[in-house]
């Protein structure tokens, strides 16, 4: 049938054609009369196609029941009120005061905001190679077709599937100033003296990147791998024929192939950076000296621990702006190189 | 082949090999110090200058201490609750909003699917606070259901049945409704087996984020007897507070089960993505 033309709405063309001796005429009237799109098609076939994919008109908001009043109840509903508290003061307890754009203004003179901000600007800027160009090379190495190789890529994934709590009290062990890092930075006699890295102002950041994107590493490879085995194998094969070294093939086939592919892991790591939270919270809770405090964390912060949910909201506000903007911006990027 | 590019294959597959095995010890590493801290006995320093990974000799009185110090099997039994209602609860209700989307015509169709996808730029962070806000309104503050109805929507599940539903050739959905299925029929005989794959990513991704599930559960429990198994260790983290060797061990009782699944179901992984990224 030639109706399944790789569109990813399917046109569901009517059934009524030659091959279908007799549409079920009873059902016709039936059918309740639909305010759609009337008199493209001839009659019959309109109404054949009412029985087939044109079900009641009540029907498909009765699938999406369940899914509708999770939407209302759970998103729509608090993304209004996370609008209105943005500009009110809420303690939680006494009744909101509106206090128009005083949240915003605070914003401006605030130094942990700043800091904040800063911050997670630094946190994205550390993740993105760690999550877009590291696991890409990460997924080439494990395309290949070796003994065992199944193992490495089931390694490499490990650190995905354990929640952050469980990745923070393992690395308290490898960076504690007696750790395994201290002692390797120490034997290798790059420092005298061992450091204790999650308490140092210097490390705290840096150390929370790493881990980050160690532990989001595996899922982003996973995404380039799909990516890497619908390459037919004979691009790879003409190129070697024509002498292409393993950096040519890779610079001029896998990574303008994987583009697209691309823009799914820069997109996911970019929201996940900008709102990193956990990691802070089981680690190093904003410190030392409000080092690795970034706007997820001082969201909660202000809002879970001081109690003013009104200005977290108008912090949260901010954060979501500054995701759509980047968000666009990556999307034009990588648009703009497919 | 010259007896030169032979060798010269053996030698890029041992380094091949051995680069691979750097990145497992990067990987897996610090796991391995965990179960090592676990292990050791309380003679034996859990930090030393090397370090020692060797427990001599292993004992298991941290894991004891852990499953009896804080209610251990409950934070267990939680977790496997959260999972048991939500995962299954998860899937249903995006099979079920994916369906029509994706296979059925009606007005404002395609508003519908961008609202839902619309929610995934709506971030967590921003959500925290009226969601907390909304489920206290609701009554449902400081119970299970408060903790799992706000995770049983998510825009990836249903686009990506959507993707896959739409992928369903139209052939065997007119068969079916030959064969005398109704919409329901088809939606359960043809278009359910159909998205098994997807399904089953769906399932495994869920399984995985809900029982390493934190933030929400901090935010609207307070009964720590409700806790799932991450906040557990948490909390275990803040009682036994030096006890390093009696955290490792909890967190090790936690990496278990999940890893176990993961191990077991990730075979299925790749061939649901491949069929994900390609709609």
């Amino acid at each position: 049938m030639p109706q399944q033309s790789g569109s990813d709405v399917p046109e569901l063309a009517p059934v009524a054609d030659q091959t279908t001796p007799h549409p079920p005429r009873q059902r016709i009237r039936t059918g309740p009369p639909r305010g759609g799109s009337p008199g493209v098609r001839s009659p019959r076939a309109s109404r054949w196609r009412a029985q087939t994919n044109h079900p009641a008109v009540w029907t498909p908001w009765l699938y999406m029941l369940p899914g509708l009043v999770l939407f209302a109840v759970f998103f729509v509903w608090p993304a209004v009120q996370a609008l209105q508290l943005a500009f009110y003061e809420y303690d939680g307890i006494s009744a909101p005061v509106t206090v128009g754009l005083d949240n915003f203004d605070r914003m401006l003179d605030d130094p942990r905001f700043h800091e904040a901000f800063v911050n997670s600007f630094l946190f994205l800027f550390g993740m993105m190679p760690l999550a877009v160009a590291v696991p890409l090379l990460l997924a080439v190495l494990v395309n290949q077709k070796i003994p065992g190789i199944q193992a490495f890529r089931l390694a490499i994934v490990m650190p995905v599937v354990v929640s952050m709590v469980a990745v923070a009290v393992t690395w308290k062990y490898v960076l504690d100033a007696q750790g395994v890092l201290s002692w390797l930075v120490t034997s290798l006699g790059i420092s005298d003296e061992p450091t204790a890295w999650l308490l140092s102002s210097d490390w705290a950041l840096p150390c929370l990147i790493v881990i980050e994107g160690w532990k989001s590493m595996g899922i982003y490879m996973m995404i380039y791998l799909a990516g890497l085995q619908a390459i037919p194998v004979d691009l790879y094969e003409a190129a070697q024929i024509d002498g292409a070294g393993i950096w040519h093939r890779l610079t001029k086939i896998t990574v303008p192939l994987m583009i697209p592919y691309v823009a799914v892991t820069s997109t996911m790591a970019m929201l996940d950076a900008m709102q990193v939270f956990t990691s802070v919270y089981v680690m190093t809770r904003g410190g030392p000296q409000d080092s690795t405090m970034t706007l997820g964390y001082y969201v909660w912060s202000k809002a879970f621990e001081d109690y003013e949910f009104g200005y977290a909201s108008a912090i949260a506000l901010v954060l979501w702006a500054v995701m759509i903007i980047l968000a666009v911006v990556n999307y034009q990027l990588t648009k703009e190189r497919r | 082949m010259t007896v030169g590019t032979r060798r010269r294959r053996a030698s890029t597959l041992t380094g091949n090999y051995l680069l691979l095995l750097v990145l497992a010890v990067i990987f897996v590493g610090p796991f391995i110090v965990l179960v090592a801290s676990s292990l050791k006995p309380a003679t034996q320093d859990v930090f030393s200058f090397p370090p020692d990974l060797i427990p001599r000799p292993p004992v298991l009185d941290w894991f004891i201490r852990a499953w009896t110090v804080i209610d251990f099997p409950r934070y267990l039994l939680n977790s496997v609750i959260y999972v048991g209602v939500m995962v299954p609860a998860y899937l249903a209700v995006s099979a079920l909003t994916a369906y029509p989307l994706a296979r059925m015509r009606f007005r404002f169709r395609t508003v519908i699917f961008f609202l839902f996808l619309s929610t995934m730029f709506l971030p967590g962070e921003l959500m925290l606070i009226p969601r907390f806000l909304v489920v206290s309104e609701l009554g449902l503050a400081d119970t299970y259901a408060g903790v799992m109805l706000p995770g049983l929507l998510s825009a990836i599940g249903i686009f990506l049945l959507r993707q896959t539903f739409a992928g369903v050739p139209q052939e065997l959905d007119d068969a079916a409704r030959i064969d005398g299925c109704k919409e329901w029929g088809v939606f359960w005989h043809v278009m359910l087996p159909a998205a098994k794959p997807a399904l089953a990513v769906l399932a495994i991704f869920g399984f995985i984020s809900v029982w390493n599930s934190f933030i929400w559960p901090l935010v609207v429990l307070k009964d720590t007897s409700k806790y799932p198994i991450a906040l557990g260790i948490s909390y275990l983290t803040g009682v036994t507070g030096t006890d390093v060797r009696s955290v490792a061990a909890g967190t090790v009782i936690s990496l278990i089960p999940v890893l176990i699944f993961f191990i077991v179901m990730q075979r299925h992984i790749l061939e649901g993505m491949k069929g994900a990224v390609k709609g």
